[in-house]
Parts: structure tokens; sequence; C-alpha cells
């Protein structure tokens, strides 16, 4: 609340909003009565006494210190201390004269609001920067408020302190459960890998901090466009995070309006621990739209063609049929050896690609041993029929990331291995929990 | 998300598969339709994995249609493949039945005439695979109809089947569903029934379960329901002397009229049945004419 030597201005200034309809003891005791006993903000309180006594709160002139959620409607002289959260410009005409302004969203610990600033001033404003408006007027715009910063106003940079973090409680999230758009989170996390990046981006080059983070149930990528200091191992706790999808993939980004903590090493289990927590069922790969290094473990149900042998266009590396390339036409093909499957695990089913290498590995032999046999048997596709051979109808654990698009989901493999399943231990199991 | 899903492949025994009678034809032009089993799988694709007990190619030797019966240890699936499935149609041409095989397809409806429903799997892909893979995929279905039966029961506890309730406790969402649909269509679903298929079917996994040559496995059925008809036999006898407090054993003919009143066998079917018993060593005669469980 003000402190008593301040409230005479605006004790005067009420007296002169109501022609001195009331006296100053009388206006001292209804400003205490608002702002003391009911907690009116008192901006709010000044309104409400000279509208109360039929004055017309425009005529008030002397500016109140108010927060963002205070503002209601039109009013003169308006203080502020805030943060700006965006500016942008623009060129009107006034007078058939080309006019620049800026307009954008300013917050503060209890909201936002749009705002114009019809002249440039002695501060140049930048998107973070903490300010203190003077003077400033607020009118109605589609029925919004908006605060304009005409040429009465005034405009100071002030400490990033006096204007306290927008606090509403960031939502706790498990990584395995983040899901694109999801906004204001809270997680705890190991940073698996890290790296620094320049990258640019609209407000020219920046420098971004990306890799991957893991807790006990899954891993996300990342980004932090602020400097945290972040370093491999460590355990961290973001608030104030949001998702965005990059590349089919959802991601955990993070700006300087984020809080980050770093906490104890033995927080989550050890890296090499939290490497092998990423198993997804494919139900929830859908809902969260893919994921960074996952394990999927799921049954080969079919092998789609264009796997095992097949020809690229040295072009455009694109599959080739029958020795043309669809945008190339006849070429002279290069020899490659890949999968494209689908992988079922009983929740639902996605599509699998394997490598080079790992395809290999799969037929135990490698590329030119596959071209010798498909020269022998005059067919490539025997090379495929052993693939099927090899995979369709066995438990896999394949662990690679996980893209979404229209088309569904797609896992590009980095491991693939044979899943050797108890059965008897699975099917005790199952009997002792059907017996109780 | 507007994503296109492929249609998951349930992994559900030939019983369950074989009992459905509830088909959903897609709303939309293209959209799938689904066949919807007693316990509530709303299943478009199945995987299933059985023997290969017999095939028929229905069309000609240039051009084959097979049809096809694949077996697990609860019944038997009907594979059908056409034109439309060369590759399926060429490896059931290589396929000489007894084998285990893995077949993965759409689920297909026949209504023959007004009071006939069959149920067929329209194979997109068959494969020999080994006994261990046939024992994975048992554990899996088994999996798979526990998380059924675990919604069925809860949902059949309620006034009115409620999804979000359901949902509410822990199950899942879809399987509520699946279920709410299924108890609005099929008249008693019986529980014990499909409880014992589960409990029967992880025993089958088992070491200690005597494995059985897959030459047999076209006789299982039979000797399942020999086994259901002895264990009957049994609890009658019992039930009897229990209440009447006899202690030199029941009546034959007292015995062969209440089971032949319950089951739908023949005398000699029932003989068959006592005399096995006997081998067994789980019943004796205390007295001439009379039968006595040892216990």
């Amino acid at each position: 609340m003000q402190e008593e030597e301040n409230l005479a201005p605006h004790i005067e200034d009420i007296k002169r909003a109501l022609n001195e309809k009331l006296s100053e003891d009388q206006i001292e005791e209804e400003l205490r009565t608002y702002t003391e006993r009911y907690g009116v903000p008192l901006g709010s309180a000044k309104r409400s006494i000279v509208k109360k006594y039929d004055g017309d709160p425009q005529e008030l002139y002397i500016s109140t210190e108010k927060k963002i959620g205070d503002i209601e409607g039109e009013e003169q002289g308006l203080d502020l201390k805030c943060r700006v959260v965006s500016i942008d410009d623009k060129e009107i005409e006034v007078d058939d004269e080309p006019k620049r302004i800026w307009y954008g969203i300013l917050g503060d610990d209890t909201g936002t609001i749009p705002y114009t600033l019809w002249e440039a001033k002695s501060v140049e404003l930048q998107k973070g920067d903490t300010i203190k408006l003077e003077s400033a007027y607020v009118n109605m715009w589609n029925d919004k408020p908006q605060v304009n910063i005409g040429s009465k106003a005034s405009i100071k940079k002030i400490d990033k302190d006096e204007v306290p973090q927008f606090e509403r409680q960031p939502q706790k999230l498990d990584l395995k459960d983040i899901r694109e758009d999801m906004r204001n989170l809270e997680v705890k996390a190991r940073v698996m890998s890290i790296e620094e990046k320049t990258v640019n981006t609209d407000d020219g080059e920046k420098t971004l901090y990306s890799g991957v983070m893991a807790d006990e149930t899954g891993k996300a990528q990342f980004s932090a466009w602020h400097d945290f200091g972040l370093e491999e191992d460590e355990v961290v706790r973001v608030k104030g995070g949001y998702v965005r999808s990059w590349r089919g993939i959802p991601q955990y980004s993070f700006d300087e309006n984020a809080n980050v903590t770093k906490l104890d090493h033995d927080e989550l289990p050890e890296a090499s621990e939290l490497k092998e927590t990423s198993v997804y069922t494919i139900t929830d790969l859908a809902k969260r739209g893919g994921a960074v290094d996952a394990i999927v473990e799921a049954v080969m149900i079919d092998i789609k063609s264009g796997s095992g042998l097949i020809f690229r266009c040295p072009e455009c590396n694109r599959v080739i049929q029958k020795g043309a390339c669809r945008v190339h036409g006849k070429v002279d093909g290069k020899a490659d050896l890949r999968v494209k499957g689908i992988l079922d695990d009983g929740t639902g089913a996605l599509t699998v690609v394997i490598n080079t290498d790992l395809t290999e590995d799969i037929l135990g032999y490698d590329m030119d041993k596959a071209m010798e046999i498909a020269k022998d048997e005059m067919n490539q596709d025997v090379i495929r029929d052993e693939i099927e051979e090899k995979l369709i109808a066995q438990p896999l654990k394949v662990r690679g990331n996980v893209t979404s698009d229209d088309y569904g989901l797609m896992l590009i493999a980095d491991e693939v291995e044979s899943k050797t399943i108890d059965v008897e231990k699975e099917a005790r199991e199952m009997l002792d929990e059907v017996r109780v | 998300m507007s994503m296109i899903n492929r249609e998951v492949a349930w992994r559900v025994f030939a019983s369950e598969f074989n009992e459905s009678t509830l088909e959903l034809e897609g709303e939309e032009e293209r959209a799938p339709s689904y066949l919807v089993t007693p316990l509530g799988a709303k299943l478009n694709r199945v995987y299933a994995v059985g023997v290969l007990t017999e095939k028929e190619n229905i069309g000609d030797p240039e051009e084959p249609m097979w049809r096809a019966r694949v077996t697990d240890q609860t019944g038997t699936f009907f594979v059908s493949a056409g034109q439309y499935q060369p590759e399926v149609t060429s490896t059931l041409t290589n396929m000489e039945p007894p084998l285990f095989v893995a077949v993965v397809g759409k689920a297909n409806t026949y209504e023959p005439d007004e009071d006939t429903f069959l149920t067929s799997i329209r194979a997109e892909t068959i494969k020999e695979v080994t006994e261990e893979q046939r024992d994975n995929w048992i554990v899996e279905a088994a999996r798979s109809l526990k998380k059924r039966l675990e919604v069925a029961i809860e949902a059949s506890k309620m006034d009115e089947i409620s999804v979000e309730e359901l949902v509410e406790l822990g199950f899942d969402e879809k399987l509520a569903e699946g279920f709410k649909l299924a108890s609005g269509h099929y008249e008693s679903i019986d529980f014990n029934r499909y409880e014992r298929m589960l409990e029967d079917s992880l025993r089958y996994v088992l070491p200690e379960y005597e494995t059985k040559s897959i030459q047999d496995m076209q006789e299982d059925s039979e000797e399942e329901r020999d086994e259901d008809l002895e264990d009957f036999i049994l609890e009658v006898i019992g039930d009897i002397e229990e209440s009447e407090n006899l202690e030199n054993g029941v009546d034959y003919e007292r015995v062969k009229e209440k089971v032949m009143e319950e089951k739908d066998i023949s005398q000699d079917e029932f003989e068959e049945a006592v005399n096995d018993l006997r081998t067994d060593g789980k019943l004796y005669e205390p007295v001439l004419g009379n039968l006595k469980r040892i216990d």
C-alpha cells in the first residue's frame, strides 16, 4: 500500500476532479476505506470514489502505479512498471506523412496487455526490457483495453527485479508425457548431451544450446535459447518451458524467462541407466507425437516392398524401379540395402526404417554378398524374402527416433535386436494374478 | 491430430474370434469396418499364430484361392487368401501342413443364412514360425485377453456401463468403449469360460504341461471337452455324497442320469469318461454299481 505522504497528491487530485465537493478529510477517509480495508488498488479506488460522488474519472490527472491486471477501461495518467514481452514496428500515415509506430505486448506478474508506442522516445525499446511508463493512457480497442504511449508519456528502463515474474505454477510433468504445444511446464531431468549452435532467427543470429535430456520415464530433445551454463550429466529442474515440435518430434524449449535450478547429481539415476528407460507403447507414441531415442518392443508383422536389395538414382537418391528413376529416367542405379516394415505391439502400429548397416547385421552378410546372391538367383527379391524370413513374427526391441506426420508414425532405427521373451516367467506371473 | 493410424493387429484367441457376431460397418466411405468380440476387442486386423492343419485350393492351379485352417489351443481360425494377396497365395501353395504359422490379416465375416455368422481372416501375411514364436504369441494374446476380461468384469458390476468411470478406475478407454458396445449386443457373456481359457492358455506354455506334437493339436479341443466332462462327473458324485452323507459312493445310474441331463453327451461318452477316471485313479467302486471319488 501507499505510504501516507504519497496519498496527499491523490487526495488533491480527487478533490479537483470532484470540483471540491468533498473535503480532504472525507476523501482521505474514503480512500483509506477502499485501499486499506478492502484492499482495492489505489487507481481503482480513486476512480470509484470520483464515480461515487458523480464525478468523471477522466478528470483524474495524477497517475497511480498499478498492475496490468488492474486495468479495466479507459484511463488517463497511467503509470506502469512492466516488461516488454514483444515489440514490432509499422508505418502508418498521419496527415499524408509516413509515421513509424511501435506496438506489441507488455506484461507483469498479473497479466499482459497490448500497447502502441506512438513516437520514438529517448530510450529504444527492446523485447525483454523492464521499464517504467509514466503518463500513458488506456483506450478500448475491440472491447479490450490497450495501453497508449503518447507524446505526454515517458519511458525509463528500470532494474529487472522491479517487476516480478508472471507467477502461474508450472505443471510438473514426466518427459514421457510431454505433448506438442504444452506451455509453462516443469521438468526434472538429466542432461544426456548438449551442444552449442548458432542459428538464424527472425531476430538475427542466436546461440542455441540443444541436446537430449532424460528422466526415469523418457527422453526429450531440448532447446535452451539462453546460456544457463548447462553441462552434460547435470541434473536440472527447468520451470517455465514449453513444447514445440521440431521435425516431427516434440521438443522441450525454454528461454531466459525460464527458471533453471541445478540439482544434486543423485536426484536421478545415472545416465547409463536412464538411457534404457524410454520404452514406449505405440499408442503412447501416437499420443505424444513422436519421441527422441525411444525404445519400441513389438512384433514385425509386415515387410514393405522396397525392402532388401534396392537401387537408388545417383542423382536424387530416390529408389528406382526397373532401372528408371521417376525424375531422371534411365540411370545407372547404385545398390543399397534397407528394410521398411510394420511394427505392431498390440496397442498400435508404426512404420520402421532400418538402414544399410543394420540390415547387413540382420542378414549376416554385407551388400557385396547380397549383390552376389541376387545375381546368382537372377532376382533381387531373394534378399527381401530372407529379411521376411528373419523378421516377420519376431518380437523385436528397436531403438531410434520416432517422428510423426500426417501419414502416421515412423521409427528410424538406430539399433535392432531380437527380444527374448521369458515365456515361462510371464505366464506364471499372469497365472498368479488371475488366481487371486 | 489428423493422423492416419494403421489399424492395430489384435492378438486374439480363435475361440473369442469365432464367437464374435457384432459387426460395425464403417460410416464414411473407406472407413474401416470392425468386428467386436464378446469381450469388446474392436478389431479390424488380427495377428494369429497356430498350427496350419489343413489347406484347400478352391481356385484353380494357375490362380489358386486358398482356404486354410489355423488352430490354436482354443479353436480354429479360418484363413483365406486370393488373387489380391499374391504373396500369401504363393506362400500357402508351398506350405505343407502341419506347420506352425503366423497370420496377419483383416477380420472377415460371412452370413450364409440368418442363423449362421462365420468369421475368417483374409490374410495379408503368412509365415512359418518356430514353436518359440508361437509361445510368445500365446503370452501376448493371453495378456490381451486378460486386460479385456478385467475391464469386462468391472464393467458388468455397473448398473449402466460408464466408459468415463472405467477410465477413471484406470482401464484403457478403447477397451472400455469396446466392452460397452459388446455388452449391448451379446446376450450373456460367460466370464468363467474366458477365465478358464486364459488360465489354460497360460498353462499351455509351461514346461510341466505335456508338450503335444503338432499332429495332436487337432485332437486338442476334443480332449479339452473330455476333461471338462470328467471334472463334471466328479463334481456330481461329490455333491450327492455330501448332501446325502453317503459313505459307499453313489449309484452309477443316478450319476449317469444327472450327467446326461446336464451335458449333451451319449451313453458311450459317459461310460468312456468314467473308465478314464477309474484308470486315472480318481474313481473306484466301493460296492458293486456305486461310484466313489478318490480324493
